[in-house]
Parts: structure tokens; C-alpha cells; sequence
């Protein structure tokens, strides 16, 4: 099995690198939006001080972790998918002996990742450069303890992408559903906005929902806001909503493939 | 250059297209393939020189249908691209209409049209109708001179079906139809059509020439077109121009083109009971060109015999064996022009 | 004029082809005034701890919102269909029927496609931009007039430089995905520049200058520019307008193999 995962590594990596080109515009997209509300945000917390607590080094660091963890849990699946769905290319996968999305689409994935980190490590570097955060909070357990976050956020962030691409097997506007997904990780994941600096009412409900683990916590880990029983708690809740993702997308899966063999592809 | 004051196309016997050492030469870069060129090329490329076309010299009247041939590569896309502007020549000079096509005036734009096969003009999702209304915007057409030509063209191509269904909805000969009208609406007075028959069957094919006899006699328009399929050129000009590795071959009649390349004729002999016989003592064996022949399918017996030859071999054969029908014809065009190009 | 039918004519192809996928646009419309939702409701957590951003008050952002949001529009109903149009055309050889017509091909190759239903977006920034002056109270109808003014100016300035930008597939026929720069970019013209570090103020005003088409009109509504100012940002339109023909008329004779 190993063996068929290195080889699946070797070909997505060939692949991604082929579209080397369209990286370095995706790494535009990933840098602005981040930078421009950490700019705006530094600016009220350098005017008045500080804004509900985060003074603006407390800004800078969050959101320069935000771009990192945005980069680490982020999910293409639907641009790697959708259209195999649309035009009938995935029968070709679904004849071989493993599962194509717990195989070659995740591993496209993580080959995409692994590109993309290449180019943007350096470019994080710079922006630390520039913005001269002070990491001074962040201790070597919390930056270890992030990594599972991390990975769970992925997990998590995979499983519902993956889950909303096999959308594509009833209706045509899955990118319009998968816009809409992404609108509520903007709202309820502290995506542009840190999840405290939300109105209550928000952060209530996002205490209900997924989205957190993907930016929120891990951010709020490592960069050590967060008590030992709030890391626990979050930890338990990812796992939870780790199965519920497992759940929804084995539950979608099963019926689409169905649905594509009835249909004929 | 003579015009008349209605702008209708030059008077017959006046040049409409001119052609006088036109050379292009196109600059390619090139590079063998592995890792090591890949990186080499990127500090310095190196490129090689390829001769499209070289001092073609011709002359076009108004009026004429002239075929443009030659096999693939030769030159005739990039010839007819020059003549319609889209293309500048290394050098060499080209007038058409009196103008220079390069120049890209709107007159001149006006007054030509490119149909290229294998390229649509016509928006996929929309009817063809409405791509036939916006191409009366860009060309300022009246209402009334636009109204007038799809009249026309829709009698002479049988458009009302299919004009208004969404091109992709559309078989590959009615589309073409739809590229031609929609390369006619503005009524130009020199067309160059680039394989406007590629891909379709043999009745539609059969159609877009009668069309373009028919559209050609209608009003005087210059027709330069490029085909592979013989029968086009055939069936609708006597002249042709022939092009290979950039050169031209030969310009002149088609007949004149047999005649001298090939002075022999193909005798088709139909024995009683239907016997098939080697007649080889009479003449070289001879296959008919794409397992048609003349009217009289599938031959059974047939010989070709230089045409000085004709009447003595004929006689023998009458004479010496239990001839049932005998039948002289030229051989077909496509082995002319084969034998022409291998020259 | 002949441009005005020119339009158009296309506007009704395009409207046509909107027609042919009626759901499609029900859809981008619903997502749009989602987005909406969020941009002011992100406005209104920033008001929500402060009261001024860089000294710009929240009808002035929302004014700036509108603004930022009519260039969008014109990316998203101009500039994105016709990039890929013409990255297709110039792939496949259709470019050649571009130039065969009696017009301009510059103008034609930016109105072939228009995604129609934006026009809704356009209305969308104009409430913005009324609703975000009326509760600034800024301002006399000459900072509005030099308000619309400079927009036009932004707006030709972004066109001229999309222009440049596919002009360039003219010789480096791979870079075909550069007009995602100016998209990229855009982002930032969300807020008054001032608030952005040095280096990416001066990229967006200089490099990508976006700023001249988001936070130049609106300080023009503020007042903060003297009529020079106003002038030379007007040049800056113009001259634009006159480089991007150029680039384009040079990228016409390389794609003809002219040698000159």
C-alpha cells in the first residue's frame, strides 16, 4: 500500500510541477487579503493601542500564522475533481482497486503543498522580515501541539471538501456551493477577522461549528492564548468533527458513485 | 485600376489580385528535447530559418475561380493569409484590390473575406442568425442591403432551417453553410476560402460548390481557394496554381496540366460474361483513383495507353477478344497532380 | 457613432448567450450579494472598535467599498471573459477572424464577451457609493464631480493596463495567466492605501496602480486634492490610454510577422 502511495506521489508531484506557472499567481491570491487586514488592523491597534486586547504585534503574529495555516489545511479537491466528475474522466479511476480520493486526490493534494510550500516559505520569511513580528509567546510545546492541530484542520477541511465536490454528482453548481462553504470558513474560521474580535453572537454559533479548527485554533495554539483544558477541549471537538466529516463523505460518496454508474458516465 | 462608380467589382479582365515575388520566411526557435537543452535555451535560443514561400509570382482577374493547391505544408495558408492581411511578407509585393493587405484599411477589409475550414468565426452558443446580425454591425450594413443578401444567400444555401438553432447544435455541412453566409453577408468582391469542404460528406460537399459557381456568376466575385479534395478544384475552376515547398509549380488550365504531364488515357474493357482477363500485352495495368470510376463502377479490366496509342490498342482489343463495351476516359486528376508534384 | 452600435450589438449577443443559462446567473447573483454581506459586515466590525481608519470615517469606506466594488465589476464583467476569449482566440487561430473585420481590434477583443448580469453590480456600487456620501457628509457637488471624474480616470487606467497586459501574449505566448496579477492586487483597494505598509503602498500606486482607481477618487470626494492633483491624475488616465494602444498596435505587427 505504501507502495502505491509513493508512486501516486511521484506523478502528482510531476503534475503540479507542470503548472508551475499558475503556482506563482495562486501565491499572489494567498498573500494579499491577509496582508491587507493585517494592515488595517495594526493601523486601529497602533492608533488606539489596542482593540479588545490584541495590540498590534498581537495582530501581526496572527495573521502572519494565518497565512502559513491557511497554506497547510487548504483544501483544491474541487479543482481536481469536479470537472473529472462533470466530464465522465473519473469512470477511468474508479476501475482501479483503490479509492481515488483517499489516494490520488489526497496525495495531489498534499504534491500541491509540498510546491507551493517551497515558494512560500521564502516569501513568509521576508514578510517576517518586513513586519518584524515578536513570537515571543510561542513556546516549542505549543508549536509542537499545533502540528496535530494542524493535521486535523486538514483532515477536517479534506474531508467536507471532498464531501461538497461529490456534490457534483447531482448538480452543476457545485463551485457555487463550494464558494458558499468557503464564505462560511471566512465568517466562522477567523479567516479575515479573529474569531474574538466578532460580534457574540457569531462566535456562538461558530462554537457549534467545524470551522474554528481549521484557522482559529491552531492559530490561538501555538501562539499560546489558550489554556491547557481549552487545547483539550478544541483537540476532542476536532476529532468529533473529524468523523462527522469521515461520516458525511463516505455517506455522499457511496451515493454518488451509485448515481455516476446508473447515469452512465 | 478600373472600378465602377457603384462599387461593384472591377470590370472582368481587369487584375484583382497581384502577386509579385512574395517570399516569408518564418524565424522558429528551435530546440531538441532533455533537460540539459531546456536549460540551455533559456540563455540562448537558437533558431532556424524556414522558407514557407519563395518568389511566387501570379496574377488574378476579376472574376476568376482559381484553385490553389498543393500538399500539406506547402505554402497556401500562409500565401492566402498574406493576400488577406493577416500576414506580413519577408518581401515581395502583393496588391489587392489596389490595396496593400498588410495595411489592414477597413476598405479593403470590406471589400475580401477569409472562410477558413478548420477555424469557426460563429459564436457556439448562440444561432447563427445572431452572429449574422452582429456581423452586420461591425461591417455597417443597412438594414435594407442586409436583409437583401441574406435573402439571397439564404436561397442559395437553404438557411432558414438551420439559422436559427444554436451553432453547436449543428451538423458539420450546415455549419460550414453558416460560415460561408456569414463570410458573405457584406458582399465582398474577392473571397479566399482555405478548405471550405474539409470534413464533410460528399452531397454537402457537392452543394458548397454549386453555391459557389452560382454565387460566383450571381456577381462577378474573385474566388482563390485552397482544397485537398480534387473534385473541388475540378468542378468549379479551369486554372489552377500549384504550390509545393513554397514554390510555385505550375499556374494554368487543368486540362493543359494532363495533357502535359500526363498524355495518356485509361481504357476500361467490359468482356462478355463478365470475364476478367490480363490484358497486360495491351497496356499497364491501371487502378482506378479512389475506387470510383467514371460512371461505371468497380471496372473490371483496365489499362492505360499513352494517348498517341489510344487508336491502335483500342483496335487490337476489338478486334482479339470478345469485347462487350469499351470506354476511353483521362486519368484521374488526382494521379496527375501526384505525378506533377513528384517532378 | 459607430462604436455605440458596435456595443451594442455584442451587448445583445452576450445578453443572448446569458439567456441560454438563466440559473447560472440567478446563482452568481445570490453569491454576490453574499459577498456583500460579509464586506459590510467586516466594515462594521471595524467601526465597531474604532472610529476612524487612518482617518477615513465608515460612510467614506463605504464609499470606498463602492468604488472598489465598480472595479471589480469591470474585472469581472470585462476584463476576465475577454482574457480568456482572447487567450483562447490567439491558442487556436480564431484571433485571425479578429483582424479580418473592418473595426478596431482593440476595442473588439474588450467587448466580445461582457457578463451581463454584472450590470446589477454596477447599480449595486452606485447605492454604495450614494449611501457611503450621504453619511460621510462630505461634500459639494464639485468634490462629487471630481469624484467621478477621477473614477473614470481610475477605471481607463485599469483597462489600459489589462491592455498591456494581454498585449503581451503577442511575444511571450506561455505568460498568458499574468492578468491574475491585477486581480491579486486589487484586493487592496478595499482600504484607503495609507494604511498599508511603505512597499505595498508604493506597489499599488506605482507598479499595479490600483490605488489611482480606489483611493485617489475617493480623496478627491474628500477634498483633499487641489485641482492640479486632479489634472495630473486625468493626464495619468489619458497618457495610459495612449501607451496601451500603442503596446497593443506593436503587438499586432509581431503577431503578423511584421519584421519591423
Amino acid at each position: 500500500m505504501l507502495n502505491i502511495y509513493r508512486r501516486l506521489w511521484q506523478t502528482n508531484w510531476a503534475e503540479q510541477w507542470q503548472y508551475r506557472a499558475n503556482l506563482l499567481m495562486y501565491l499572489l491570491y494567498w498573500l494579499v487579503s491577509p496582508v491587507v487586514y493585517l494592515a488595517v488592523w495594526t493601523t486601529v491597534a497602533n492608533a488606539q493601542g489596542s482593540v479588545q486586547g490584541y495590540t498590534a504585534n498581537d495582530f501581526v503574529t496572527y495573521y502572519l500564522l494565518l497565512l502559513m495555516v491557511d497554506q497547510l489545511n487548504a483544501d483544491i479537491t474541487i479543482h481536481l475533481l469536479a470537472y473529472k466528475i462533470q466530464d465522465g474522466t473519473l469512470s477511468g479511476e474508479l476501475l482501479k482497486p483503490i479509492h481515488p480520493i483517499l489516494t490520488n486526490t489526497l496525495v495531489n493534494n498534499l504534491a500541491f503543498k509540498a510546491l507551493t510550500l517551497m515558494v512560500m516559505i521564502p516569501v513568509w520569511l521576508l514578510l517576517c522580515l518586513l513586519f518584524r513580528p515578536d513570537f515571543g509567546t510561542v513556546t516549542l510545546p505549543n508549536l509542537l501541539l499545533g502540528i496535530p492541530a494542524i493535521i486535523l484542520g486538514f483532515g477536517i477541511n479534506f474531508l467536507f471538501g471532498a464531501a461538497i465536490t461529490c456534490l457534483a454528482f447531482w448538480t452543476t453548481r457545485v463551485y457555487a456551493i463550494s464558494e458558499f462553504y468557503y464564505a462560511l470558513t471566512v465568517l466562522f474560521a477567523g479567516q479575515f477577522v479573529p474569531l474574538d474580535l466578532m460580534p457574540p453572537l457569531v462566535q456562538q454559533i461558530a462554537a457549534y461549528l467545524p470551522f474554528q479548527i481549521l484557522r482559529f485554533f491552531p492559530i490561538q495554539l501555538i501562539l499560546g492564548r489558550l489554556t491547557g483544558g481549552e487545547i483539550l477541549v478544541n483537540f476532542l471537538l476536532g476529532v468529533f468533527w473529524l468523523l462527522v466529516a469521515l461520516g458525511l463523505f463516505q455517506l455522499v460518496w457511496k451515493q454518488g458513485v451509485k448515481r455516476f454508474s446508473a447515469v452512465g458516465a | 485600376m478600373q472600378w465602377n462608380e457603384n462599387g461593384d467589382s472591377p470590370a472582368p479582365g481587369v487584375d484583382a489580385i497581384r502577386v509579385q515575388d512574395l517570399c516569408k520566411t518564418y524565424h522558429v526557435p528551435e530546440r531538441e528535447g532533455g533537460m540539459g537543452e531546456a536549460v540551455r535555451s533559456f540563455f540562448r535560443r537558437r533558431y532556424r530559418d524556414v522558407v514557407a514561400v519563395q518568389k511566387v509570382n501570379f496574377c488574378i482577374r476579376s472574376g476568376e475561380i482559381v484553385g490553389f493547391l498543393g500538399p500539406n505544408g506547402a505554402g497556401k495558408t500562409t500565401t492566402l493569409k498574406m493576400l488577406s492581411g493577416l500576414l506580413h511578407p519577408t518581401s515581395g509585393k502583393v496588391e489587392v484590390l489596389g490595396f496593400t493587405p498588410w495595411e489592414r484599411k477597413n476598405e479593403f477589409l470590406r471589400a475580401i473575406t477569409l472562410v477558413m475550414g478548420q477555424r469557426s468565426r460563429l459564436s457556439w452558443d448562440i444561432p447563427a442568425a445572431d452572429s449574422f446580425l452582429l456581423h452586420q454591425a461591425i461591417y455597417r450594413l443597412s438594414d435594407e442591403e442586409y436583409k437583401q443578401t441574406l435573402k439571397e444567400l439564404d436561397d442559395l444555401l437553404d438557411l432558414s432551417p438551420i439559422m436559427r438553432k444554436p451553432v453547436r447544435n449543428l451538423s458539420l455541412g450546415e455549419r460550414m453553410k453558416c460560415e460561408l453566409a456569414a463570410g458573405l453577408l457584406h458582399r465582398p468582391k474577392v473571397l479566399f476560402l482555405d478548405e471550405p469542404t474539409i470534413g464533410l460528406d460528399i452531397t454537402a460537399q457537392a452543394r458548397i460548390r454549386t453555391f459557389l459557381q452560382e454565387y460566383n456568376r450571381r456577381t462577378g466575385a474573385t474566388i482563390l481557394l485552397t482544397s485537398h479534395y480534387m473534385a473541388d478544384v475540378t468542378a468549379l475552376s479551369e486554372r489552377i496554381i500549384m504550390i509545393h515547398q513554397g514554390e510555385l509549380k505550375y499556374d494554368g488550365s487543368i486540362t493543359d496540366l494532363s495533357r502535359r504531364i500526363a498524355p495518356y488515357k485509361i481504357i476500361c474493357v467490359t468482356l462478355e460474361d463478365g470475364q476478367v482477363m490480363d490484358l497486360s500485352r495491351y497496356g499497364d495495368p491501371a487502378q482506378p483513383a479512389n475506387g470510383e470510376w467514371g460512371e461505371n463502377g468497380g471496372c473490371k479490366n483496365l489499362i492505360q495507353v499513352t494517348a498517341n496509342r489510344v487508336a491502335e490498342v483500342t483496335a487490337r482489343l476489338l478486334a482479339e477478344l470478345p469485347v462487350q463495351d469499351l470506354n476511353i476516359e483521362d486519368p484521374p486528376i488526382e494521379s496527375v497532380i501526384e505525378r506533377a508534384f513528384a517532378e | 457613432m459607430n462604436v455605440l452600435k458596435l456595443l451594442y450589438a455584442y451587448l445583445r449577443m452576450n445578453v443572448q448567450m446569458a439567456l441560454a443559462y438563466r440559473t447560472d446567473t440567478a446563482v452568481n447573483i445570490l453569491l454576490n450579494l453574499m459577498w456583500l454581506g460579509w464586506e459590510l459586515f467586516s466594515l462594521s466590525i471595524i467601526f465597531n472598535n474604532t472610529d476612524t481608519l487612518a482617518g477615513w470615517g465608515p460612510g467614506e469606506l463605504i464609499a470606498l467599498l463602492g468604488v472598489f466594488r465598480l472595479v471589480n465589476a469591470l474585472m469581472a464583467s470585462l476584463i476576465w471573459p475577454n482574457t480568456e476569449r482572447f487567450n483562447t482566440s490567439i491558442r487556436d487561430g480564431s484571433f485571425d477572424y479578429v483582424l479580418l473585420q473592418p473595426a478596431n481590434s482593440m476595442l473588439l477583443v474588450s467587448i466580445n464577451r461582457m457578463v451581463v448580469w454584472r450590470i446589477w453590480d454596477l447599480v449595486l456600487a452606485g447605492g454604495l457609493i450614494a449611501a457611503g456620501v450621504r453619511i460621510s457628509q462630505t461634500t459639494g457637488v464639485e468634490s462629487l464631480a471630481g469624484f467621478l471624474v477621477l473614477a473614470a480616470s481610475g477605471l481607463v487606467v485599469i483597462y489600459s493596463l489589462w491592455i498591456v497586459m494581454i498585449a503581451l501574449t503577442f511575444w511571450f505566448i506561455k505568460f498568458d495567466n499574468n492578468v491574475t496579477i491585477l486581480q491579486a492586487l486589487l484586493e487592496a483597494g478595499r482600504y484607503p492605501v495609507m494604511v498599508y505598509p511603505a512597499w505595498l503602498r508604493l506597489i499599488v500606486t506605482f507598479v499595479i496602480p490600483i490605488a489611482l482607481a480606489t483611493t485617489v477618487p475617493l480623496q478627491g470626494l474628500r477634498g483633499e486634492l487641489t485641482t492640479g492633483n486632479t489634472l495630473v491624475f486625468l493626464a495619468a488616465g489619458a497618457l495610459s490610454l495612449l501607451i496601451a494602444s500603442q503596446v497593443w498596435r506593436a503587438g499586432l505587427k509581431r503577431y503578423a510577422g511584421a519584421s519591423s
